[in-house]
């Protein structure tokens, strides 16, 4: 009786909601290896010759190419930012999956915030209205 | 000469007798007289049958009298593939579209037959109307598609490969096109209910089926679109975030968000705004979204070529929002309810955060399709808005989504009572828990999957909860299980439990996908990310349709025979034809990538140093990616249970 | 009222934005396996008479644009070549084109008609447009000034597309 009115208990859940989080994320993976970054970056750049492939998921002969040379650059240490910034250079700026954060590519992050921010508004409202 | 005639006749009968129709329906309504504007839509839809016909027995017969045919259509063309070429292209494309709008004004003009007096019937029919004038219109403007072929053309080009490798170019087209004209109706009694001034009836209820058969018709359609780019576009995924899918995607958004914004208006009699905003944007969008497959102002693996139709598309979106938001504006004084939504953490609380999220997202969606252009336009360079984007926004989403779908089912309306919701919720918060706590030590570690299980769990804890309840209310009152099937919210929550399906699907893959590349000579095996890949050897395949060479290859003892195909016709070129090995457990996609030897004449790529007869095979490992396709299932037999839903005080019903 | 006008002239600013949007007419830069590497050899007589030699060129940026006269693309692109090859003329930047697969009297007309303002070679035997790779005109090769491929264009392209991949080498 005692056992079932304890699972019962939402407070005991949220203990173990919490002691599952924090296994979690202590085990969590990083992805600081270089393997990781290699296949992080793949995942940014464009494939070339086709409209909205990555690198990552296209097997074109430009594809590899790139693919190529970011884990070249990778082994070489060199940052991302910069390893992005030559692709550009080299293939344009529409090589680039996302577009960069600075002047008008902000734009489409704000948006989302926005959306996000409106999110919170109405329910706050809808709480003080109360 | 003859068929292009014939076919403009029909097109011309079809556009005049809708003009005639909305002629017809304005004087009814201004003389107050009930109308006979059927008898119009069916000479209207006699019309583009005709004109259908003629096409189809273009394509069919190979007639290159018509250009459409010469450039679609080939005297080697299979059946099927012949009559799926009439959507191939933009003007065909339009007939298919103007065939089930002119069919589905005939279906509301009938069911709606003994109401024809009716004022928001009769306006709506006058919208009706003039969206398929414009479609037709077009047909009979701009986009003909029975120009007549100067040139005496013995063959012609044939499809794009692409569209004629795989029998789902007979499916997924119409049954997308059947969701958007099918999202024409609520637009058109939106529109006819702000008109008249009569927002406070049960007419959105009224509309609540067509919208559930155009939003589970669009939602098959888009699944199946997806899994026919998996099957073949070679790269192993089924969304590429392409503007022309995500054209498909914004309407399919804001149609969720109505679907169930309505459910609170018929309880509650709130969100009237948002209902009738939803219903016109939805439209809008649709519109929108054939203006970006259209117009080719956007690179596109989908899109049509491009042609003159952008600015007038643009200009009729244009149209229908302006009046949209103007007649809002007009009868805004009547659309104020008295009541409004008590907390934030009732029903109606997470219904207008439900609101928000979808359309928070579409309007993100639409900022990343057209970005690119405000781009070219600001700074003059190119910039590509892909799957890092898009990801990074869907996934928060997704996140909230998940959450109201395992809080929704289970809170009451108006208030919030903490006790009882977690008296309700407290099994599926056990259950999640104890599912992430066995995939962390099973080896999961991923934060993301963990998290995505955890409230996928709870999502169909709630979904199955409302389920069970609706069978143990049946079986009170001695109902078969079947009945109980089709209680108010069962539908639903059959389409929750198909979306989790996906949601699971979606994480997983593409989580632990591998990809590697092999190189195998012929008759060797090796292991490739815990499976068994042989290449047995070369074939070729030579039919009257395509020249194909075929690898046979093994994947734990099942055949698969990937290739690269050139399909015969003017515009050849060869396509790497993907075979995949599928289970529950995970999907096994081989491509054909390079071949060894000198210039083999298989049209793939020439790897230099390797010998002759090895090749180069593409192997990607996708774990539980056939429970998408499941998860689609359940999407489309939610929808139809939701459709035979028995009516709110229908009997049986509590 | 306000978000009703607030929408409006939203929505009346996105629809003329997309309307006055011009399709894509530009080429499509494809992946070959030239890029990178050392141009083949290019040479051979000029349609109006004298020769052309790519090795000559070296230093200087060159655009290469394979074309027939019965290939339609070919026809949209040819005043945009022009305009390009006219703008750039004491800029270090080199036009040529090579007749592929064309009876040379063809050829000549088709210069003739578009006002060609940069020099073609004839290709006979379809030598040099076998060696580039090329399967369908237009196709365009920009070559920089180590006389490497550096970019590979398919389709017709134009004036504003050319200048900015020719800029793109340069640097």
């Amino acid at each position: 009786m005692k056992l079932v009115k304890l699972v019962k208990s939402f407070w005991l859940w949220c203990l173990a909601f919490l002691c599952v989080l924090a296994v979690a994320l202590l085990e969590a993976p990083t992805t600081a290896s270089q393997q990781g970054r290699i296949a992080h970056l793949e995942t940014l750049v464009k494939c070339p010759a086709c409209d909205d492939l990555s690198v990552a998921q296209s097997n074109a002969t430009s594809s590899i190419a790139v693919r190529h040379d970011i884990a070249r650059r990778v082994k070489e240490g060199q940052s991302d930012n910069k390893i992005l910034t030559s692709l550009e250079a080299t293939y344009g700026t529409s090589i680039l999956l996302s577009p960069s954060t600075s002047g008008l590519g902000l734009l489409l992050w704000l948006v989302p915030l926005g959306a996000v921010v409106a999110l919170v508004v109405a329910g706050a409202r809808l709480a003080r209205r109360r | 000469m003859t068929l292009t005639w014939l076919g403009r006749a029909a097109l011309y009968l079809a556009f005049l007798a809708t003009i005639g129709g909305l002629v017809h329906q304005l004087i009814a309504l201004r003389s107050d007289r009930p109308s006979r504007s059927i008898q119009w839509a069916l000479v209207s839809l006699a019309g583009i049958v005709g004109a259908v016909a003629v096409m189809q027995f273009a394509l069919i017969t190979h007639n290159f009298s018509l250009a459409y045919v010469s450039e679609n259509n080939a005297t080697f063309t299979p059946l099927l593939y012949s009559i799926t070429g009439m959507w191939s292209a933009l003007e065909g494309s339009l007939l298919l579209w103007s065939l089930l709008l002119c069919a589905i004004i005939v279906l509301v003009l009938h069911y709606y037959r003994r109401r024809r007096d009716d004022q928001v019937v009769s306006w709506a029919a006058v919208v009706l109307f003039g969206v398929s004038a414009f479609f037709l219109g077009l047909m009979c403007g701009p986009a003909d598609p029975f120009i007549h072929n100067a040139a005496k053309v013995l063959q012609g080009a044939g499809p794009n490969a692409l569209l004629q490798d795989n029998p789902l170019v007979a499916i997924h087209p119409p049954l997308l096109y059947m969701g958007f004209v099918g999202f024409t109706v609520p637009f058109a009694f939106a529109i006819a209910m702000l008109i008249t001034g009569r927002v406070h009836d049960q007419w959105p209820l009224e509309q609540r089926r067509w919208t559930v058969l155009a939003w589970g018709v669009l939602s098959v359609g888009i699944v199946l679109g997806a899994w026919w780019s998996y099957q073949v576009l070679g790269w192993g995924g089924f969304w590429g975030w392409d503007p022309v899918e995500n054209a498909a995607l914004l309407p399919w958004l804001t149609a969720t968000a109505y679907i169930h914004s309505v459910i609170v208006q018929d309880r509650r009699g709130l969100f009237r705004v948002w209902n009738l905003s939803l219903a016109i944007a939805t439209f809008s969008l649709t519109v929108l979204g054939t203006f970006f497959t259209r117009s080719g102002v956007l690179q596109s693996v989908h899109a049509f070529s491009s042609s003159t139709l952008g600015p007038l598309l643009i200009g009729f979106f244009f149209v229908t929002v302006a009046l949209g938001v103007g007649l809002l504006a007009w009868r805004g004084d009547r659309l104020r309810s008295p009541v409004g939504v008590d907390h934030p953490l009732s029903k109606e609380g997470l219904f207008i955060a439900n609101n928000v999220l979808f359309v928070g997202f579409a309007v993100v969606v639409l900022l990343g399709t057209v970005f690119p252009l405000l781009y070219e336009a600001v700074n003059g360079g190119q910039v590509t808005v892909g799957t890092p984007y898009f990801a990074t926004v869907a996934v928060p989403m997704s996140i909230v989504l998940l959450v109201l779908m395992s809080l929704a089912p289970l809170v009451g309306w108006r208030n919030l009572d903490a006790n009882v919701l977690w008296s309700r919720i407290r099994f599926s918060a056990w259950t999640s828990l104890i599912i992430v706590a066995a995939l962390i030590i099973a080896g999961v570690r991923r934060p993301m999957v963990l998290l995505a299980y955890f409230l996928a769990t709870a999502a169909a804890g709630a979904a199955l909860r409302t389920l069970r309840g609706a069978f143990v209310a049946g079986k009170r009152r001695h109902q078969r299980w079947y009945d109980a099937l089709r209680g108010p919210s069962a539908g639903g929550m059959v389409v929750h439990l198909g979306v989790v399906v996906m949601a699971l699907a979606i994480v997983t893959s593409t989580s632990y996908t591998t990809r590697n590349e092999v190189t195998l000579a012929t008759g060797q095996s090796t292991v490739v990310s815990g499976q068994y890949v042989t290449f047995y050897g070369f074939r070729t395949v030579k039919d009257s349709l395509e020249t194909a060479t075929q690898l046979r290859v093994d994947v734990n003892h099942h055949a698969l025979l990937p290739a690269i195909t050139t399909y015969h016709g003017r515009s050849a070129q060869p396509v790497g034809t993907p075979a995949i090995d599928s289970d529950l457990a995970r999907d096994v996609y081989v491509t054909f990538d390079a071949v060894g030897g000198n210039g083999a004449a298989s049209g793939a790529q020439v790897e230099g140093d390797l010998p002759a007869g090895s090749v180069v095979l593409g192997v990607t490992v996708e774990p539980l990616l056939a429970w998408l396709w499941i998860g689609g299932l359940l999407l489309g037999v939610g929808s139809a249970l939701s459709f035979v839903r028995r009516r709110h005080g229908d009997e049986g019903d509590g | 009222m306000v978000i009703s006008l607030g929408v409006l002239v939203l929505l009346i600013a996105f629809s003329a934005f997309l309307a006055t949007r011009h399709p894509i007419s530009a080429a499509t830069e494809a992946p070959s396996p030239l890029l990178g590497k050392i141009a083949p050899t290019l040479k051979g007589h000029e349609l109006g008479g004298g020769t052309f030699s790519l090795k000559s060129e070296r230093g200087k940026v060159v655009v290469v644009n394979f074309w027939a006269s019965w290939c339609a693309p070919c026809i949209q692109e040819a005043p945009e070549l022009s305009t390009y090859a006219w703008s750039v003329r004491n800029k270090g930047v080199v036009v040529v084109g090579v007749v592929f697969n064309d009876p040379v009297n063809q050829a000549t007309d088709f210069a003739a008609h578009y006002g060609s303002l940069y020099p073609s070679i004839i290709d006979p035997g379809g030598v040099i447009a076998n060696s580039y790779g090329v399967t369908s005109p237009p196709t365009t090769f920009v070559i920089n000034r180590q006389g490497r491929v550096a970019v590979t264009l398919l389709g017709a392209t134009n004036a504003k597309q050319l200048a900015a991949v020719v800029a793109r080498v340069s640097s």
